[in-house]
């Protein structure tokens, strides 16, 4: 198109009388001039938004704006419009621009190129703050550019997001700081190139400073002088196209900013350059505690770092039966034999423990053993009567030989019985002097033998003598002097003479009262008492129930059992007196007993023939030394022992109901005692009384079991119901259950013939502590401890 | 005679559902690894064996009998002694999501038995109140849009920080510059502080892992963070070491650790942030503190300079102080004195109806450097439950009433009033922190936070975990015992703090910017607070908004 062509068309901003006309009217003048002119010349006089929606690429337009302009110059340019503004501009020069060459000569202010997306802004001056923000690039089309020959002002480049800046430096308004304070924050986009001094300001999150490489740097000498010569400043070509002064900010990508944000200096490089120096290279607490290692471990751990640990803690603790029983007989192992096929020696066992396994254990022992099984929580207690009475015919257990020390014994009942037991089992000669001419005490003497099998008990007597060691002095009535001899004559002497007086409640008419003690002596003997039709016996415990029925045996029809509380009666002796129609009555205090029988309190006479009184008995002593002491309680005079049985004289000890009054077993639990004491003593070996712990009964598992229907009448099936509390049944549950198969089984010598062959190991390097093993075990060997 | 199947029950007989925390166990997903009672920390959960009764009845055989089936689970016991404590660890190590613990929505029956052979019911933790406090509640309502200058939290630049230290007013600060006369030392810090837990409280790992973040915050980010020792000592490496300088060191009535830090003070590089005077605690006001002779290990024997193995007591007072007064006068002054009078000294104290007679004291007094009221909402190693529970005062209308009172006298920007007490308990810690700033302080304190937040504190507002006082901390952060807090990588701490420092740092911005201030902490500037709740919006002095 030649210059002779070009149509020029002039508008002005004032009208005829000089008045600005407003935005609006000079738009519309310049909208209609413009559809038929190729150049506009426009004597603008403050107008807005000037060169809006005009030009296009076919039909280009070219905008001089030769007076002052208003705001927002070049906005929404199109591509094809150049629009020239003489002299300096407004605010926002090339808002929203989308593709027009924005040319200003002079300066402009604040806002230059907000969100521009296309075309050109070029400044001969410098330029106010917020320049190129929220600029955009559209990849469909060319990337805006924004050129200033001087120095932008404050927030520069904010949000810029693919916008083009170049900023000369060249006269600039704030030549110190040519990109102003803080420029591209925001920025995710383009790039800007400058020249000059900055205060360094930059976002760094934003953007990254540089100098253009090859590419970068051939782009801006290829376009750099249409902009000088738009600007109408060519001769400042070479002054810039000295590369060195270039420099270059570009957008940081949201992959570098990521990066930037996950530290700027990795913890590990800042503990070991910054923290570790900062106490002389080391760790901060090295004086304070040597050695300390602090390093990281899991929170599953093997090994040390383990705040449990299992152990395998086989036969520590007792089972109820063994810990309950006052001779400590140990019947889970009893079981265990059996189930071994070692019935013998399970036999010799028990009867290593007490001598009378089928009179007491198996027959009159209310069984303190099996109160407490721990069976019972599954279905019933092992029935331990069945396994006494299968002992009866046992050979005796052989007994060690003579180590040439003699024990005396007073009193052939139960206490001094077991005491001859256990000293001759270990090698010392008992001597035993009993006044009657017959062994067995009260246990002979005075339960009806309905309870106890004469047979049974027969048996028991001749094993007994059978034993080795053992000699029985009959009809021997103690003394004072006796006892001295006795003392001189043997290492020992051993007082169990019982309690053989019954106690007597001085009532008027007590005279006619028979002690049950006496009454029950008879009623064994050759000639028993005469025995009325009606029969009241005062107290009404378990002796006062054997009275009953020997009374009924005897020819009573009616016997009455009164007493002054609740009667204790309780068990076998109970049932047996209410089967043969015995009757209890209480409260009764007995006010005096007559002919008729016994008055109470309240003047209620109950008739009786026979009045027997059976509210115990207490030791008859008249033999026994001045340097033995006694303790007076409950009307009666009782031996003063210490934890091995041992009196106030050194050389005479007491057991069983002298000590005080008990059962049968508590009397062969005395003996035992005493007898395994004197055996230590005089074979100069450590004295080993029980002291085992009680397994608790959470440690057992008791659901591996399932409830049997009935008890079971055999051996065998005792055996097989055992529990094993605390002792080890070898089941191989622990080494199944470990889930890091830390637990193996391993052979072992056994410390005696009985013992065990075999131990659970738990492996600390596969350990985690988790419990298991305990919380399987069926018999609670494995018990977790702190560690 | 007993019954063969008696079933004994007692007054504290609890069942299962009786509990705080029910375990569910799922057996058919349970591998039985033996992972979740390897770590359970109080050993309330067992592997258990169960049996079932099936009856098998042939009616048309005229055949009956039983058949057991057995079966395991991993079940929990019900002795108060192992209770399940709701942590959750079963349930992170759990290969196959198996098991966990779910809290008992029905009322639980424990609070009527945590008083077993006559002990007081003693925990560590938090109050357990959950809900919003009243502090999640504020709203900051005045936004700035078209009105004030808008600004841009992402672009503009923030001072964010706040001054410790006794500020003079400006003619007196005038003429003592110009007569060379003492000035009052103040600190320019970030705001949101790591409030007291002791070398002792806190095990080796998680304290030197917080002052690890927090020399990160300073040297690396920029960000002024400081923290409170507590009261314990401070490792001498470490005071002698230029991290003192965001540290404020506390001392308290038992008097622990201050013989090395005596001997430490010749060899120290810089000073302490400030010293800390600790007259009283949130969590357990008048009540002192106990380190249980378990937790004194070797090493924290010899930082303390105490006897290995023995319990350590913190009388709930001073023992030679009997007033204010006396107080304020004697322990400021000494300390202001021990550092030459270059570190702010400020005492701390339980928020409390007294506080404002303790503020003006402290307001008359020419050395002190600020005052720290901390509320009933902050946490505590030990404590009595119903210490913790139902004694103390809630910070924001104390911290409100102390500033206004300075209000009303003009001396709002001497004093600086730090708050603390549930800073973020339900996870609001920016909010919180500002919305305290707004009310009049200076800054504020944060514990909980910040152990949940940087070292995984399992403690929640629902009574979760609370073993901090028995030394079993399942994640390591209140144990001396090493295995368990050897499960805590310093490394890991710092990062969190950096982390949480970092994204506190960007929230104040968020609410800064839309209130119009970017160059000033807008302490007091309650105009920009409002509350849904009128009776609160009254006694707060704030908008009531709805």
């Amino acid at each position: 198109m030649s210059a002779q062509e070009r149509k020029v068309v002039r508008v002005r901003g004032k009208d005829d009388q000089g008045r600005r006309l407003t935005s609006k009217v000079f738009e519309e003048e310049v909208r209609g001039a413009a559809a038929a002119a190729d150049e506009l010349i426009l004597e603008s006089f403050g107008q807005h938004n000037i060169g809006l929606r005009l030009g296009t690429e076919e039909h280009p337009l070219t905008i001089r704006v030769q007076g002052p302009a208003g705001q927002r110059l070049g906005c929404m340019g199109q591509p094809g419009a150049t629009i020239i503004c003489e002299n300096a501009a407004s605010d926002d020069v090339g808002y929203l621009n989308v593709g027009a060459d924005v040319i200003v000569r002079g300066n402009a202010t604040n806002g230059v190129c907000n969100a521009m997306a296309g075309g050109r802004v070029m400044i001969g001056g410098s330029i106010g703050a917020r320049g190129l923000t929220m600029t955009k690039w559209n990849p469909e089309y060319a990337r805006p550019e924004m050129w200033v020959l001087g120095s932008v002002g404050d927030t520069f480049a904010e949000f810029n997001c693919g916008g083009v800046g170049i900023v000369c430096g060249v006269e600039a308004k704030n030549p110190d700081n040519v990109l102003g304070y803080r420029p591209c924050v925001g920025m995710v986009g383009g790039k800007i190139y400058f020249r000059g001094k900055t205060d360094d300001s930059y976002s760094r999150t934003n953007a990254k400073l540089t100098q253009p490489d090859d590419e970068e740097w051939q782009w801006l000498l290829d376009r750099l002088p249409e902009f000088l010569e738009a600007i109408g400043r060519p001769e400042l070509l070479e002054t810039l196209s000295e590369r060195g002064q270039w420099n270059l900010l570009s957008a940081i990508t949201p992959q570098e900013r990521a990066l930037m944000f996950s530290g700027p200096m990795p913890m590990a490089e800042f503990s070991r350059r910054v923290w570790s120096q900062g106490f002389g290279g080391g760790d901060p607490l090295r004086d304070l505690a040597p050695g300390l290692d602090r390093s990281v471990i899991g929170v599953i751990e093997s090994g040390e770092f383990r705040r449990r640990k299992p152990f395998w803690a086989n036969r520590n603790s007792a089972a109820p039966c063994t810990y309950y029983c006052p001779m400590h007989i140990p019947t889970i192992d009893r079981l265990r034999m059996i189930r071994e096929g070692r019935t013998d020696e399970a036999y010799e066992m028990l009867l290593r423990y007490t001598p009378f396994p089928a009179s007491v254990c198996g027959t009159i022992c209310p069984n303190l053993c099996i109160q407490n099984c721990s069976r019972k929580k599954v279905d019933y207690s092992i029935d331990v009567q069945v396994l006494g009475r299968a002992v009866h015919t046992a050979e005796p257990p052989k007994a060690q030989p003579s180590i040439g020390k003699k024990v005396a014994i007073i009193g052939g009942g139960p206490a001094g019985m077991a005491t001859a037991w256990h000293l001759a089992l270990n090698g010392v000669e008992a001597h035993i002097f009993e006044r009657d001419n017959q062994l067995g005490g009260k246990l002979a003497q005075t339960i009806p033998w309905e309870r106890l099998s004469k047979a049974v008990w027969e048996m028991e007597i001749a094993r007994f003598m059978k034993e080795d060691n053992i000699t029985v002095h009959f009809g021997e009535s103690m003394t004072k002097d006796r006892v001295e001899e006795l003392k001189k004559e043997f290492d020992f002497v051993v007082i169990g003479v019982g309690t053989h007086q019954p106690k007597i409640i001085p009532f008027p008419g007590h005279e006619r009262v028979i002690p049950a003690l006496d009454y029950l002596k008879a009623a064994k003997s050759n000639s028993p008492m005469k025995t009325g039709k009606q029969v009241v016996i005062i107290g009404a415990g378990n002796v006062g129930c054997d009275v009953a029925a020997e009374a009924y045996r005897l020819g009573a029809d009616q016997v009455t059992l009164v007493d002054i509380q609740k009667p204790l009666a309780f068990g076998k002796e109970r049932d047996a007196a209410e089967a043969l129609g015995a009757t209890f009555k209480w409260p009764v205090m007995t006010k005096e007993v007559t002919e008729e029988g016994l008055i109470t309190d309240s003047g209620e006479l109950i008739p009786a023939q026979t009045v027997i009184i059976s509210i115990g008995d207490v030791p008859s002593l008249p033999f026994l030394p001045d340097s033995v002491e006694v303790v007076k309680v409950a009307g009666g005079s009782w031996i003063k022992t210490d934890e091995s049985g041992r009196t106030t004289d050194p050389k005479i000890f007491a057991v069983g109901d002298v000590e005080r009054p008990g059962l049968a077993t508590n009397a062969l639990g005395a003996g035992k005692r005493t007898g395994e004491y004197l055996a230590a003593v005089l074979k100069g070996e450590e004295w080993k009384p029980f002291s085992k712990k009680l397994i608790k009964y959470e440690a057992l598992t008791i659901a591996h079991y399932d409830p049997a229907e009935e008890k079971g009448d055999t051996e065998n099936h005792q055996a097989a119901r055992c529990l094993s509390c605390g002792a080890c049944r070898d089941c191989h549950l622990c080494e199944t259950i470990c889930p890091t198969h830390a637990i193996s089984r391993r052979e072992i010598v056994a410390e005696d013939p009985d013992g065990v062959n075999y131990e659970y190991v738990s492996d600390d390097n596969k350990c985690i502590a988790c419990g298991f093993c305990a919380d399987t075990c069926p018999c609670g060997i494995w018990t977790m401890q702190p560690f | 005679m007993d019954s063969v199947r008696s079933v004994y029950t007692t007054p504290s007989s609890l069942t299962y559902c009786d509990l705080p925390w029910i375990i569910q166990h799922r057996e058919d997903r349970c591998t039985l690894c033996g992972r979740c009672t390897a770590v359970c920390p109080v050993n309330a959960i067992y592997l258990t064996y169960r049996r079932q009764r099936v009856p098998k009845l042939d009616v048309l055989k005229k055949k009956r009998g039983n058949e057991y089936r057995h079966f395991v689970g991993i079940r929990q016991h019900t002795s108060i002694a192992k209770k399940c404590i709701g942590c959750g660890m079963c349930s992170s190590v759990c290969p196959n999501e198996a098991i966990g613990p779910v809290p008992n929505t029905n009322e639980h029956r424990t609070v009527f038995h945590q008083n077993q052979k006559g002990e007081a019911w003693k925990r560590g933790g938090r109050r357990n109140k959950s809900g919003a406090t009243i502090l999640d509640r504020i709203a900051f309502d005045r936004i700035s849009m078209l009105t004030d200058p808008a600004l841009d939290a992402g672009r503009h630049e923030f001072s964010l920080n706040t001054i410790l230290g006794r500020v003079l007013p400006p003619e007196e600060f005038l003429r003592r510059k110009s007569a060379g006369e003492w000035i009052p030392p103040t600190r320019e810090i970030f705001p949101f502080i790591i409030g007291s837990m002791s070398f002792g409280a806190l095990s080796p790992n998680m304290w030197l892992g917080l002052l690890q973040g927090v020399a990160y915050c300073n040297e690396v980010l920029g960000i002024p963070v400081v923290m409170a020792t507590g009261e314990g000592g401070c490792p001498p490496w470490v005071l002698k070491s230029p991290f003192l300088k965001y540290i404020i060191l506390q001392i308290a009535s038992g008097y622990f650790g201050w013989d090395e830090i005596i001997r430490a003070i010749p060899e120290m590089q810089c000073d302490p942030a400030a010293i800390e005077i600790k007259y009283g605690q949130g969590a357990k006001p008048g009540d002192g503190g106990l380190l249980m002779w378990f937790k004194v290990s070797k090493l924290i024997a010899r930082l303390r300079g105490v006897p290995e193995g023995v319990d350590l007591p913190s009388p709930p007072v001073h023992q030679t102080l009997y007033s204010i007064e006396e107080s304020v006068m004697k322990m400021i002054q000494t300390l202001s004195m021990a550092f030459g009078f270059r570190v702010p000294v400020y005492p701390k104290i339980s928020g409390s109806t007294s506080s404002k007679a303790v503020l003006n004291n402290l307001v008359r007094n020419p050395y002190a450097g600020g005052l720290l009221i901390d509320g009933i909402d902050g946490g505590t190693g030990a404590a009595y439950n119903v210490s913790m529970d139902a004694t103390g005062h809630p910070i924001a209308s104390n911290l409100r009433e102390c500033y206004l009172d300075l209000v009303a006298q003009g001396r709002q920007n001497e004093i600086p009033l730090f708050a603390a007490g549930g800073i973020g308990k339900n996870g609001n810690v920016t909010q919180n922190g500002m919305a305290l700033i707004m009310l009049g302080a200076s800054g504020v304190h944060m514990g909980k936070y910040i152990m949940q937040a940087c070292a995984g504190c399992l403690g929640n507002e629902k009574g979760r975990c609370n073993v901090c006082n028995i030394g079993i901390c399942p994640k390591g952060i209140t144990s001396q015992n090493p295995k368990l807090y050897r499960r805590l990588d310093p490394d890991d701490v710092a990062q969190r703090v950096a982390d949480v420092f970092m994204a506190i740092r960007t929230e104040m911005k968020k609410i800064m910017a839309p209130l119009g201030r970017s160059q000033s902490l807008p302490i007091g500037m309650s105009d920009a607070l409002g509350i849904d709740d009128a009776d609160v919006a009254d006694r707060l002095n704030i908008k009531y908004i709805c």
